[in-house]
């Protein structure tokens, strides 16, 4: 993958993430913050957001999302194909329901 | 107490109506709405086609001890406890939204659905009360129920020491015994 197409795939991404952020959001506020896992002054900038600013944000050559998972132990549990997937699924649930929403600096 | 308002009278009943569909008891209709116990029955009646259910509700704590009760009662605590911290949302309305991520969880990864909206109901309020509280896990930092006033300073939870017995109910054995029947069959 040439270095044009990888910047094009992260707007690509990046828009897609924004949309469905902003879709998820106007729907259902509560359910849409756990989900996202963000905290509600971002969720309301989120939420404010215009096509015209969507699409700036969007363009930049930075993903604007990132992993939710800084622990290691999330991580293997839902990249765990073991026997007891499901359990290691509702496991990884419940950590990531314990770790603090993303909120503004 | 006679509801004034029809326009509050009517957000009650669309409240009363999400609550019987998710499989509430009349009790926690009584308690989360102002309605009265005659038309509550009515709505029950006409929404699920049979007479509410008699008989009080579930008031065991030690369900939530058990292992895989707890592990789905801890899900759906923490997701509580998620939106509460982090958005508007209060009361009864709290308690559906979570209870509607949970159901999600479950439809998601195919698990069988253990708690149920009025288990979950009973859960918070057994928050409320202090009759059970979550501490977090020593092993994997996070947090399950226990039952308050024991001691825990050691705590590690059913999924990072899943006991050599859990899951393995009698239901779950002769399904598989069943399963093995028809492979041999066939």
């Amino acid at each position: 993958m040439g270095a044009d197409q990888m910047v094009a795939e992260i707007k690509d991404v990046n828009l897609s993430y924004m949309m469905l952020a902003q879709q998820m959001l106007r729907a259902d506020e509560a359910a849409a913050i756990y989900r996202l896992g963000i905290s509600q002054d971002v969720a309301r900038i989120v939420e404010s957001l215009t096509s015209g600013q969507l699409l700036k944000m969007a363009a930049s050559s930075m993903l604007l999302c990132r992993f939710r998972f800084d622990d290691r132990l999330i991580m293997e549990l839902l990249a765990s194909h073991g026997k007891d997937r499901t359990m290691s699924q509702s496991h990884a649930a419940i950590l990531m329901a314990g770790q603090p929403a993303e909120a503004m600096a | 107490m006679r509801n004034k308002s029809i326009l509050s009278e009517a957000r009650e009943i669309r409240l009363a109506t999400e609550l019987i569909k998710l499989g509430a008891r009349l009790q926690i209709l009584e308690s989360g709405t102002s309605l009265s116990r005659e038309r509550l029955c009515k709505l029950y009646k006409e929404i699920k086609g049979v007479s509410p259910p008699k008989g009080m509700l579930p008031y065991s704590t030690d369900w939530f001890a058990s292992w895989q009760p707890n592990i789905h009662s801890s899900l759906f605590i923490d997701i509580h406890r998620y939106l509460i911290a982090y958005t508007d949302v209060r009361g009864i309305e709290a308690i559906i939204k979570s209870y509607q991520l949970y159901l999600e969880h479950i439809a998601a990864n195919q698990l069988e659905c253990v708690l149920s909206l009025t288990r979950a109901w009973t859960l918070v309020r057994f928050i409320d009360g202090h009759l059970l509280q979550t501490v977090p896990c020593t092993k994997c930092g996070g947090y399950f129920l226990v039952h308050t006033f024991e001691l825990y300073s050691n705590h590690v939870c059913g999924l990072c020491n899943i006991p050599s017995r859990a899951g393995k109910t009698r239901k779950v054995t002769q399904a598989a015994a069943e399963t093995r029947a028809q492979l041999s069959a066939a």
